[in-house]
Parts: C-alpha cells; sequence; structure tokens
C-alpha cells in the first residue's frame, strides 16, 4: 500500500505570527468574535444567576440580578430531586453505544452514496433524505407497537440498536464529505488493488476527521438531550435518561425553576466537554498536498 | 497499517473511555444517598426496608422473586411529589408481602402522551393515575375497568369520601376512579397589603361586586406612570377549565346536559355576562395584570407571589410554596357569588387499566392507595379524600385549608362530564376567545362568544362522525 | 467492462445495506402504518375504523386551523432559512478565525445549541417578558418601547426566531467542519496572487463549500418545517394561534384531542411539502454545488 503522509498543516508562518504584534484587522476580528461570544452567554449567564435565587427571586419585577444570597443548596438540592447519578450513566451508555453506531454505519452508508455508482442509487438517496420528512410523533405509535412486539420495552435496546442501522442526518453529511476529497487517491489505491473497505479504514476516515468530529459531538448532543424516545421507551425509573430526570421539574401546575436551572446546566457539561475535546480534529486539518 | 492512524483511533478510543469513567464517577458521586449502587439496577437490597420512621427511597429498584406479582403504577407526579406514593407502597408491601408495585411516574406535561403510546400497545401500566377531565375519554374508550363489583365483594365502603369526590371517577352511572387529589378554587389574599391600606380582609359569601371594590381599592398607582405598582387581583389569564367557575357562578353552562350541543349555551346571555367581567377586571378595571404567558397554566404572573397583587384566585397547588414566601402573609377564602354561589372541582384519580393481568391485585393495592389507609399518607402533602381523616387531621377546620374543604359544598358540574370531547373541541375555541378578549378591550364578547360556539361545535360534531 | 459495473453495483448495495435493512426493519413499516392510518379515525384506545378521505377532505375544505398552521410554518421557515444559512456561515467564518482562546469562543458559541430545551426556552420566555424581561429592558436603555413579545399576537412569532438565533451554534459547527476541509495552499496561492479577503472569500471559500451549503439548506427546510421544542414549551401555539407551527398542531391533534387519524394525515401532507421543496433544491444542486471529488 502506498504510504499516505497524513500531516497536519501548521502553516509555517504561524511561528513568526505569534511574535509580532496583532494588526489593527486582528483586533477587530478578535473584538467581533468576543462580542458576540458575550452576547452568546447571556441566556447562559442568566441561568447560572438564576440557578441560585430561591425560586420567586427569579420572576421579580423589577427584575433582581444577583440572588441575594446565593442559595448554592440549589444544586445538591436539584441533582438529588431525581437520582440524576444514575440517570447520568444510563445517558451515557446510550450515548457511547450510538456513537459508535451512528460513526460505523453511516460512513459505510455514505461511502456508497459518495462513490460507488449503481442503478438506483440517486434515488436511493432521495428515499434516505425523506425518511427525515415525517413528523416523529406519528411514527412514533407504530414503532412502539412494533417494538412492543418483539419485546424491547423497557430496555435501551430501542434508542441504541437503530444507531448502527445508519442514520440519514450523518448519512447525508458524511456523503457530502466524502464527495469533496480528490478520487486521486483512492483511484492509486484501487489500481493497487485496496478493497471498499480497506479504502474507507485507510483514506477517508482519516481524511474526514473534522467531519467525523462532527458526527461525534452531534450524535452525543443529541443522545443526551433526547426526550420523546426515552419517555416512550423506558418505564423502569432505573433505565431513565437525564432528559426525563431534568422533565420532573416541571410538573403540571408548577416548575421549579430553579432547580430546572441549576441541573440543566451541570447536565449539560459532559456535551459541552466532548465539544471542547473534539475541536481537535477541527483544528488538525488534514493536508492533502503532500500526498503521494 | 498506518501507525498515525492506529494512533488517531487508540487516541479516540482512549480519551471515550477515560470519559466515560469519568461520568461514572460523577454517577457515583451524585446518587442519592440511599443503599443503592447506580452503576448495577438489579442487584441492590430492597430498600424498602429502611429503619422505622426513615422515608423510602422513590427510586429504589423493585425486585420481585417468583411468586410475587408485580403491579405497574402510572403517574404525573414528580419529584417530591413522588415520596407519599412511595410511602403508600412500602406500607402496602409490608401488608401484602406477595405483591410487588412498581412507580412508573412522568412529568405531568408529557404524561398522557406517553400514556396513549402505552395503552395503543396494549402495554400500559396496571393502575393509572388520571386527570379529571380525561376521564370521559378514557372510559368511553374502554381503557378502564369499572370498580363496582370489587366493591361489592370486597365490602369497600364508598362513602368514606368528601361529598362531591366520587363524582369525577364515574361515568354514566359507573364508578371507574377512586380520587387522589383535588382542588377547587379559591381566593388568595396577601394580608399584608391589606393591612397597609387599612382594607378589610373578605369574608365568606362575598358577591363579585365585593370583590370588584376589594380589587380596586387595592389597584395602586403610586407614581402615576399609568402601571399599577400593586394591583387588585392575579386571574390566571385565558385558562379554560378555571373559567368555568365564572361560568357557574353567573349561573349559566358551557354546553347542554347531554353533551350535544354548545349552541346555545356557550354563547348564552350568562357566559357573555362572565366574559365580560372577566375581561372588565383587565382591561376596563385595570385591576389585574396581563398574562405574562399566554401559555403557562394559570397565565405565568409572578405579581401575586412578589408581594405586589393582593390577591389571586386559583387552585390549592401552589399553596405551599407561599406559605414559605417571604412577600406573602397568607389568607385563604371562597371565591365571590355572582348570580349564584358556585365553584369547581379539579381533580385526579386511579384507576384499573382493562388490559391488566393482574385485576385482583391491582384493586387490592388501589382500595389501600385511595382509601382511608392511603389517605393517612396524603393528608400530610394534599387535602385528603377520606372524611374521616379530614376531621382528625384538624384540616376541616383549619383556617386556611378548611375553606378549601368547605368551598366543596357548592361544586357545580364542569363541562368535561357531559361529553369526552370537550378537550379537542371546547377548550381551543374558548381560550381563543378568552385570549381574544383578554388582549382587545373593544373587543365585541358577544361575537366572541358565538364564534367560539360555533367552531366548538363543528369541532364536537366532528369528533362524533 | 461488464464485470466491473456488475461489482461496483455489488459494492454499493453492500455499502449501503446496513442503512437497507435499518431502513425495511424500523423505518418502512411504521411509515406505511401511519400513511394507512391517515385514512382512519383512531384515538389510540380502540379500534381503528376505516374512513377514507374524510380527514383530508376536512383538512384542506374545513379546517382553519390547518390552514393557520401552515402560514405559521411557512412564514417561519422564509424568515428562519436565510437565517440558518447566512448566520450559521457567519458564525462559522467567526469560529474559524486563528485568534488565542478561539476553542473557547467556539464552545460559547456551542452552548445555547446544547441548553436547546426546556430550561434553555424558559430562560427566553423570561428575557422576553415585557415588562421587565432583560430584552425590553435594554431597548428602554435607548428609550425603545419594546413590544409584547410572546404574549402578542402579532411578535410572538418574531420572538420564536430570536430565540431560534442562539441555536445557530449547531449550524455554524458544520460549516466549520466544511470551512476545515478548504486546502490552506489555495489560499496561500491566491493571496500571492494578491486577492484580497473579500475575493478570497467569494471566490474560493463559498465555492469550496457549497456542498456544506447544500446539506444545510436541506435540513434547514427539512427541520425548520418541523419546528415543534420552542413553541410547545413557550406559547403552545398561542397567542390567538400566532405561533401554531404544524408540527405542534400534530401533535396537539394526536395526543391532546386523541385524533391519531386525523394528525397521520397532517403529517403526510407535510411530508410531501418537503419532499417536493427537496427536490427542487436536489435538483437544481448541479448547477451551483461543486463538489471537489468529482461530479457524481
Amino acid at each position: 500500500m502506498t504510504a499516505i503522509d497524513l500531516s497536519t498543516d501548521k502553516q509555517p508562518q504561524s511561528v513568526e505570527k505569534q511574535r509580532r504584534p496583532l494588526t489593527i484587522q486582528e483586533w477587530l476580528i478578535t473584538g467581533i468574535v468576543w462580542a458576540v461570544a458575550a452576547l452568546f452567554l447571556i441566556p447562559v449567564v442568566w441561568m447560572v444567576l438564576s440557578s441560585l435565587k430561591p425560586d420567586y427571586q427569579i420572576f421579580a419585577m423589577p427584575p433582581i440580578i444577583f440572588p441575594q444570597p446565593p442559595r448554592w443548596a440549589n444544586y445538591r438540592e436539584a441533582l438529588t430531586y431525581v437520582p440524576f447519578g444514575r440517570y447520568t450513566v444510563n445517558t451515557a451508555i446510550i450515548s457511547l453505544f450510538t456513537i459508535i453506531g451512528h460513526i460505523v454505519s453511516c460512513t459505510v452508508v455514505a461511502y456508497g452514496f459518495a462513490r460507488l455508482r449503481a442503478p438506483g442509487r440517486d434515488t436511493l438517496f432521495v428515499v434516505v433524505l425523506a425518511t427525515m420528512m415525517l413528523p416523529y410523533p406519528v411514527t412514533m405509535v407504530p414503532l412502539y407497537v412494533l417494538f412492543n412486539e418483539i419485546g424491547w420495552v423497557n430496555t435501551f435496546l430501542p434508542l441504541v440498536v437503530p444507531a448502527f442501522f445508519g442514520n440519514a442526518f450523518y448519512i447525508f453529511l458524511l456523503r457530502q464529505f466524502f464527495l469533496n476529497i480528490p478520487r486521486n487517491i483512492e483511484d492509486a489505491a484501487r489500481i493497487d488493488g485496496a478493497s471498499v473497505v480497506e479504502i474507507i479504514r485507510y483514506i477517508i476516515f482519516p481524511l474526514s476527521l473534522p467531519a467525523m468530529a462532527t458526527v461525534g459531538i452531534l450524535t452525543f448532543q443529541f443522545a443526551w438531550n433526547d426526550f420523546l424516545a426515552p419517555l416512550i421507551y423506558l418505564h423502569d425509573q432505573q433505565l431513565y435518561t437525564v432528559s426525563l430526570g431534568l422533565s420532573f421539574f416541571r410538573s403540571s401546575f408548577q416548575v421549579s425553576w430553579a432547580y430546572l436551572m441549576a441541573a440543566s446546566l451541570v447536565t449539560m457539561l459532559p456535551v459541552l466537554i466532548v465539544f471542547f475535546v473534539a475541536q481537535n480534529y477541527f483544528i488538525e486539518g488534514i493536508s492533502l498536498s503532500r500526498v503521494q | 497499517m498506518n501507525p498515525l492512524y492506529v494512533w488517531l483511533r487508540i487516541k479516540h478510543l482512549g480519551m471515550l473511555s477515560a470519559f466515560c469513567t469519568l461520568l461514572l464517577v460523577v454517577g457515583a458521586c451524585t446518587a442519592p444517598v440511599a443503599p443503592v449502587e447506580p452503576a448495577e439496577s438489579n442487584t441492590t437490597t430492597d430498600s424498602t426496608e429502611n429503619s422505622a420512621g426513615e422515608e423510602a427511597d422513590p427510586f429504589a429498584p423493585v425486585e420481585a422473586s417468583a411468586e410475587q406479582v408485580v403491579i405497574r403504577v402510572g403517574t404525573g407526579d414528580s419529584g417530591e411529589g413522588l415520596a407519599p406514593h412511595q410511602e403508600i407502597i412500602r406500607r402496602f408491601e409490608e401488608a401484602n408481602p406477595d405483591v410487588k408495585v412498581q412507580l412508573e411516574p412522568v412529568s405531568g406535561n408529557d404524561y398522557y402522551a406517553r400514556l396513549l403510546t402505552q395503552i395503543a400497545a396494549g402495554d400500559a401500566p396496571d393502575i393509572m393515575n388520571i386527570g379529571d377531565d380525561a376521564v370521559p375519554r378514557f372510559v368511553e374508550s374502554d381503557a378502564f375497568i369499572p370498580l363496582q363489583s370489587f366493591i361489592d365483594d370486597s365490602n369497600f365502603d364508598t362513602s368514606v369520601y368528601l361529598s362531591g369526590l366520587l363524582d369525577p371517577g364515574t361515568f354514566d352511572g359507573e364508578l371507574y376512579f377512586l380520587p387522589k387529589d383535588y382542588s377547587p378554587l379559591a381566593v388568595y389574599y396577601n394580608e399584608r397589603i391589606f393591612d397597609e391600606n387599612g382594607v378589610d380582609y373578605p369574608e365568606d359569601g362575598w358577591t363579585w361586586d365585593d370583590f370588584l371594590a376589594t380589587a380596586q381599592a387595592l389597584t395602586i398607582d403610586d407614581n402615576g406612570d399609568g402601571t399599577p405598582e400593586t394591583w387588585g387581583i392575579q386571574l390566571p389569564g385565558p385558562w379554560t377549565t378555571g373559567f368555568e367557575y365564572w361560568v357557574a357562578a353567573a349561573g349559566g353552562q358551557l354546553i347542554s346536559d347531554d353533551g350535544s350541543t354548545y349552541l346555545g349555551y356557550m354563547d348564552s346571555e350568562e357566559v357573555i355576562s362572565a366574559v365580560e367581567f372577566y375581561q372588565s377586571l383587565y382591561t376596563e378595571f385595570g385591576v389585574a395584570p396581563p398574562p405574562a404567558d399566554m401559555s403557562a397554566f394559570g397565565g405565568g404572573n409572578a405579581e401575586f407571589d412578589n408581594g405586589q397583587a393582593a390577591m389571586r384566585i386559583f387552585g390549592r397547588w401552589p399553596q405551599s410554596g407561599m406559605m414559605e414566601n417571604p412577600n406573602i402573609d397568607l389568607g385563604v377564602v371562597g371565591v365571590p357569588a355572582g348570580a349564584e354561589r358556585a365553584n369547581v372541582l379539579f381533580w385526579g384519580g386511579f384507576g384499573i387499566f382493562s388490559g391488566t393481568e393482574h385485576p385482583d391485585e391491582a384493586w387490592r393495592f388501589l382500595q389501600f392507595y385511595a382509601g382511608p389507609d392511603g389517605a393517612e399518607v396524603w393528608k400530610d402533602w394534599a387535602l385528603p379524600a377520606v372524611t374521616s381523616v379530614a376531621e382528625e387531621s384538624g384540616v376541616m377546620t383549619d383556617s386556611i385549608n378548611g375553606v378549601w374543604i368547605k368551598e366543596l359544598d357548592h361544586l357545580a358540574p364542569r363541562a368535561y362530564m357531559s361529553t369526552p370531547y370537550w378537550g379537542s373541541s371546547a377548550d381551543p375555541a374558548l381560550r381563543s376567545a378568552l385570549e381574544a378578549a383578554i388582549l382587545d378591550p373593544e373587543a365585541d364578547v358577544a361575537a366572541l362568544m358565538s364564534q367560539a360556539a360555533t367552531i366548538a361545535q363543528d369541532e364536537l360534531e366532528f369528533s362524533l362522525e | 467492462m461488464h464485470k466491473k459495473v456488475r461489482r461496483e453495483t455489488w459494492a454499493f448495495y453492500l455499502c449501503i445495506s446496513p442503512w437497507l435493512i435499518g431502513f425495511l426493519l424500523f423505518v418502512v413499516g411504521p411509515m406505511i402504518a401511519s400513511f394507512y392510518i391517515s385514512f382512519t379515525r383512531w384515538n389510540l384506545i380502540e379500534e381503528a375504523r376505516w374512513v377514507g378521505m374524510a380527514n383530508f377532505e376536512r383538512l384542506f375544505l374545513r379546517d382553519a386551523k390547518f390552514w393557520q398552521s401552515l402560514r405559521v410554518t411557512l412564514l417561519f421557515t422564509l424568515l428562519y432559512v436565510p437565517t440558518e444559512l447566512v448566520g450559521g456561515l457567519g458564525l462559522a467564518l467567526l469560529m474559524n478565525q486563528k485568534i488565542r482562546g478561539i476553542k473557547i469562543v467556539r464552545t460559547i458559541y456551542y452552548l445555547p445549541s446544547v441548553l436547546a430545551g426546556v430550561a434553555y426556552v424558559v430562560v427566553w420566555m423570561w428575557m422576553l417578558n415585557p415588562e421587565g424581561g432583560l430584552v425590553n429592558g435594554a431597548l428602554a436603555v435607548f428609550g425603545i418601547q419594546g413590544p409584547r413579545w410572546l404574549t402578542d399576537p402579532d411578535t410572538a412569532l418574531y420572538a420564536i426566531w430570536l430565540m431560534s438565533i442562539w441555536g445557530l451554534g449547531r449550524t455554524a459547527i458544520i460549516y466549520l467542519a466544511g470551512l476545515q476541509g478548504v486546502p490552506p495552499a489555495l489560499y496561500e496561492a491566491a493571496s500571492l496572487d494578491g486577492a484580497r479577503a473579500g475575493r478570497l472569500f467569494w471566490n474560493i471559500t463559498v465555492p469550496l463549500i457549497t456542498p456544506t451549503i447544500f446539506f444545510n439548506l436541506i435540513l434547514s427546510i427539512i427541520s425548520t418545517f418541523q419546528t415543534f421544542t420552542s413553541a410547545y414549551v413557550s406559547t403552545n401555539g398561542g397567542p390567538l394561534d400566532s405561533t401554531l407551527f404544524y408540527v405542534l398542531y400534530i401533535y396537539q391533534q394526536a395526543f391532546g384531542s386523541f385524533r391519531m387519524g386525523y394528525s397521520s394525515a397532517m403529517a403526510w401532507i407535510l411530508f410531501v411539502i418537503i419532499l417536493v421543496l427537496t427536490l427542487i433544491v436536489v435538483r437544481s444542486s448541479s448547477r451551483w454545488v461543486y463538489y471537489e471529488g468529482e461530479a457524481t
């Protein structure tokens, strides 16, 4: 197999750039970037502040900005209102398997759509897209009946197994990326006799790491926040997920605002951490220019 | 195999597993203090064996040995509201070792979505908690079993309940549900605001005129900017079922008794006068703050909680929060009378799923749950439904809680009792009419109600097709 | 030649077999079931009853709320899809800057879309409170009397639009992955030739990320038409049905009014609408989408 140089392309000027002072243009950009960031943070800051107040201070008019005094106990109480610990573990398990399932299955399927020619391919692709067009509340019930018949209700299976059979969203995403990869590497590999599987593993996959990272992040986020599916499939409280746990703060008559804020903030941390870490795959752009 | 590629894969998996370990550690640390291991869900000790007096953990796993029957119970309660359920379950299981009860709570808003999906698949819990207006719907569709034969066989005395509490669970003359909790409406008032302004507290038996006068006296705009600092009354916005009180107090009704038509009822003089009065409180007299959130149950206003409204008309649900609220010195009085003295009841009950495989065990639990044994536990959380328990706990004569109980003497039947299709027909139409009336002081109420009645009727006929 | 074609065909179907199998197992069944249900009356508890075209007939001829929900959804889609496409790209460009702390900035941009759920919408409901919420408070500083947002039928939809903008982080990271895929060598070569930032953007960046734009456009159409959570949590369709999104109406009919057949009919109408729009976009794509790999 021809060796492929997957060196990351850190621009040679970057070292020099950091030594000289920033230009006005760069200051401007930095300013804009952080101004927008501040804007995006406003709702979150408000959530943090609200999470430390007793409920009746949250909606006080005129608004009370800072909690008087901050009620740190809200966090402990919110997280033990329902067993978030167990829910976190459950959700982590579901998310982990879903990520694996998606990355493995969607890569292969997307490659097929992107690179292989066959009769019916384009029609099938439209079918793939079409599966995203029917709103979930409507297929939810027949799907539930199906899973009930095979006895998968009250397990994680209905939430995890379908991920190993591809997912239209990610298939589409990856297909777009694969189509953008120059063919010459693959053609070279093909001439050398590489099989489809080998091409995917050694060429396509490494070259698509930003896309894979995106799939991982989005899968994790969706699995973490998914509500309707866990709602109907998980009966045993032991199996509940984080999103179900959060829903308990909203009963039909009232909302425990502070607890809801506190718990939402804490339970979103894992997704943020994954995102922060996965950013490495965004920055390490793969250079295609040094391919042999 | 490309070493860089291998390295990336290992890094991938390594990070993922490190992350998961982190999550497991976090999970272990934040698990509740109850003796349960978070990572394993089925090998724990039966934590219903607690030292005497300690509350059971609502989330302890349920294990059943081979001879035991497992009963599933579905409810829309959440959080702390589950504690009484679990306490009752604990007591029941002690007395009935051959039955295990598994509680399946779902937050109220989405409870029905799940319940319906489960019923559609034939997989619903044996006992389910249902809200009052869903009763006709579910009963008409044969989702629940009539309880009379169980009651006869086990000599269950249904007269133990306070007056009117069995009615919502009855349909077509048959009893399907036993009461869980209930609340009529009442007027909360903040004694502090009354004292500060030298206004007398409202008294039982007062009228709409008294009510309006009190509200006007307590709507105060000190700085003259057009927005009062203190409001007389916080109303629950376009809340439809709550509005039935106003209709009943005006001497009207929203639907014919046989449930066949809204025309002539929803657009009747009495209803129009009720809507006009309600509207005038917002617009003409300006004694009520505009709804902060039209979709929230009850309008989403916070004025009363902030000590900026003198009164609030609502059910008993937020009462405990109000009693802890330093802004409020709480008093409660019955609702004012319009042309008549009337109130409406909001109610939740338990029934047995028609597809249950264990009807006898389910009944045994049900009568424990909703009967005097259960009421002993419920009384610490809500108004007890059983008369003897209510009397013994002093609730009947309590200055605040007693008011709610006394209101039970003036109940008018609610509209949903006449038709299973209230939710799909009248509710949206009435809601739109109320929203329009509140939003627009110039709105022609008679026209609004006529339109609402027509729309509701059309929907009703569609449902009846 | 023939053998090669046949081998490739075989390889293709093998590749997509996971999806195909999953489709046949988990997707086709429920889809066909819901299609059948749309011709029935079913309250989820009793047996479904065949009514033929009655549901569709009522929807098109006698249901004012159906048209209202269509109107609301269409209006919102027209408003939000361009916002998402352009705003998302703008955000991604910001996220792509090589400045210090950019990793933190990216996380911040992404943060609101992670929260998207009950708590997030609730925070926005508070911020949009007409009396003293943050938004109107900020406007008041500039002497502007803020509208009544979610409690005013004329502005409620825009309030939801505002809420949704903060969720652009998710679209942006997809753009970001696309931007990262543009070979820097192209930029280097072009700047050496004297091209400035604007030129670089329009003539290099945009053409090369057309596959990503295509993706985001289709996804945006599909998902915006199915907007549900923000309206469900904040307004439940009100006031006066000004935020009655189509899928929300479907949900209300299915689980609120127990009319599963009726809501399935609605769902299939939506399906057709989305499908047609998507096909239009897909057909047009050969004209404006440029794949670096090859033309398919």
